[in-house]
């Protein structure tokens, strides 16, 4: 008998016990396999040319339809025998030194594949091999996408038929992958509230793996839709394993952190590192990347505890500089505490974010160490007389003066210490050597480059500080001053009335947000109903 | 498959007591990026952290962090520099 033969009348027999485990042992498409693979490559090369329809009939030859299927037994179904088909024509026509037709070959393999597991009956047992090709295709496409010449030559092989709606390979590859994703998710053997069956168990499988490409690859946009499958009709999490719920809640806790939902990522993430065994200090570590920068941008900093666990070494010579500066409102130690761990923020997509949205929090600090040092309310202390008498607040003017300064600084100028009763010098900084002030880029100025603070750009800051919730106040226009709220009730503590707890107000405006939507749905103004507070989309709790 | 990616090794995800944890700075933190396959399906939920409850989790963050300080060069500085001009304004 031929290996071809021989190879088929095996992958019968698995069939007809519904093996899936020995499938996917011998539906191998990887380079690093037994001598027999290439065997049969070489068989079908001389006995299968392309032009004829050789393993079509061998296909049906070996793998007939049955008849009269006992109770617990298999058959061939025609998905399978067209996958088989694909699976002989990949080892046919496999080279693996020309990368691109190898993406092809094996993408309408798993195409077919697919196809195959959607069948009602015998699908399942081709669930094993799904995984595994599905995980080859991914492997590959995350190596090709590290190779811009071989990423040009895919491409530019797509123009013609799809040069209306190009998609990138990335993308390809993860509608394959969730198509399979979805053929588990739909699968009815048992309901979203109990421990899965049938195709069902290996929904966050192949949920995990598409994530891990679409990350892999910088296209975690293109999650939504599995996320919006999930929230509608996904089984629970807590019915999966521990490593599918880690691995699930890190990227949904990184799709979130892309997406700007720093509460939710933190929820993800917390819930992430809370279930990782403490044992993979790698896993736990990859999650405290993302959850201590989520947390950060809540206005809560890492502790010396959590920053002294061996997950977290080194983090605290990333951190705990950009903590400093957010503390003392200091913009100058700000940026080259972001800049001093530039390349390891940015490799990991946080450099921007760090810059952009940790501002507001430096802008808190500064704001408040101006009104330290300009506001002399406090120091009549507990006088309640003083306290009615004025109203604590901050003038829009002193914070030009303390803005500008820090802007200065930033472009280069030098503080130099003025001698003591010195008439002349209306600063205490001189130019930069070379005398031109540093040209700044948008972002490493205080307010945009190099343009000067002035009272307009302050009310700005603070009214934005305000409608944040991170400043307890209103702005006075005519006075030109951010009037403190709230002193009273704070005991006439002004500074902790006028600047709360960032963490608190944060969380505070998130509720207020959440609240606003299930006001919302009672009124019948939206058609889906907010759901828990705590909920994140995607994420399927127990109901 | 010809992937540059290097192969998920379960011994990789084990603990090393002998390992060093804090090498120098750029040492710690050079390392790969990936969130690798764990190298067991499932584990039990008392040896997590989600076991213990909350307590340990309330000390991880610090919330109130506010830095009353004005004594510092920086604030120094600033404080100078309201003077001045307020002096300037007098004038």
């Amino acid at each position: 008998m031929s290996l071809i033969a021989e190879f088929l009348t095996s992958i019968r027999g698995f069939v007809q016990t519904q093996n899936g485990d020995e499938l996917r042992n011998w539906l191998l498409v990887e380079p690093n396999v037994a001598a027999h693979y290439y065997e049969l490559g070489q068989q079908l090369r001389s006995t299968c040319p392309p032009n004829s329809d050789n393993i079509e009939k061998l296909v049906e030859k070996h793998l007939p339809e049955e008849d009269d299927v006992p109770e617990g037994r298999g058959s061939p179904w025609p998905g399978f025998n067209s996958f088989m088909e694909e699976y002989l024509k990949y080892w046919r026509d496999v080279d693996f030194n020309d990368i691109v037709k190898l993406y092809g070959r094996l993408s309408d393999l798993l195409i077919s594949c697919a196809n195959a597991l959607a069948n009602p009956t015998y699908g399942i047992m081709l669930l094993q091999t799904s995984m595994s090709l599905s995980e080859a295709l991914s492997k590959l496409v995350m190596s090709i996408t590290k190779e811009p010449h071989l990423m040009a030559q895919i491409q530019g092989d797509m123009t013609g038929d799809e040069a209306g709606e190009k998609k990138s390979i990335v993308e390809l590859a993860a509608d394959i992958i969730q198509k399979i994703f979805t053929s588990c998710l739909t699968d009815r053997s048992s309901t979203r509230w109990s421990p899965p069956k049938g195709k069902k168990i290996a929904v966050y499988l192949f949920a995990n793996l598409t994530l891990k490409l679409l990350f892999a690859c910088d296209k975690s946009r293109l999650a939504v839709q599995m996320f919006t499958n999930l929230s509608t009709s996904g089984p629970a999490l807590s019915l999966y394993p521990a490593s599918q719920r880690v691995t699930f809640l890190y990227y949904l806790g990184r799709f979130n952190f892309d997406h700007g939902h720093y509460m939710r990522a933190h929820w993800c993430f917390e819930e992430a590192y809370r279930q990782c065994h403490p044992q993979f200090l790698k896993h736990r570590r990859q999650i405290l990347i993302y959850w201590v920068p989520s947390n950060l941008l809540l206005g809560r900093f890492p502790s010396q505890m959590l920053l002294s666990r061996p997950e977290a070494a080194g983090f605290g010579d990333v951190f705990i500089p950009i903590c400093a500066a957010i503390r003392t409102g200091n913009f100058v130690a700000f940026h080259q505490a972001l800049n001093a761990s530039r390349d390891w923020l940015w490799d990991r997509g946080l450099y921007l974010t760090l810059l952009y949205r940790l501002k507001p929090l430096v802008w808190r600090s500064f704001t408040r160490k101006t009104f330290l040092l300009t506001w002399e309310g406090g120091a009549t202390g507990n006088d309640p007389n003083m306290m009615t008498n004025r109203a604590p607040a901050l003038s829009l003017a002193d914070l030009v003066v303390t803005a500008t300064y820090v802007q200065k600084l930033l472009e280069g100028y030098v503080p130099v210490v003025a001698a003591a009763g010195s008439s002349a010098a209306l600063t205490t900084l001189v130019p930069p050597p070379g005398g031109q002030p540093k040209r700044l880029m948008p972002s490493e100025g205080l307010i945009f480059g190099n343009k000067q603070p002035d009272l307009d750009s302050m009310e700005s800051i603070v009214a934005g500080l305000v409608y944040a919730g991170l400043l307890n106040g209103f702005i006075a226009r005519q006075q030109k001053k951010f009037a403190v709220e709230g002193a009273k009730r704070k005991g006439g503590n002004a500074v902790a009335a006028g600047w709360p707890c960032p963490y608190e107000s944060i969380m505070d405006r998130f509720r207020e947000d959440y609240e606003d939507e299930l006001a919302a749905a009672d009124a019948g103004e939206t058609n889906e109903p907010p759901g828990e507070f705590e909920d994140v989309p995607g994420w399927v709790k127990m109901g | 498959m010809a992937s540059t990616q290097p192969k998920n090794d379960a011994k990789s995800t084990e603990p090393k007591p002998e390992q060093p944890v804090t090498e120098k700075k750029t040492a710690v933190l050079e390392e790969d990026d990936e969130f690798e396959d764990f190298p067991v399906d499932d584990w039990e939920a008392e040896d997590t952290e989600a076991a213990k409850g909350n307590n340990e989790a309330k000390h991880l963050w610090e919330e109130s962090w506010d830095d009353d300080d004005t004594s510092d060069d920086f604030s120094a500085q600033l404080k100078e520099e309201l003077k001045k001009v307020e002096a300037a304004k007098k004038r």
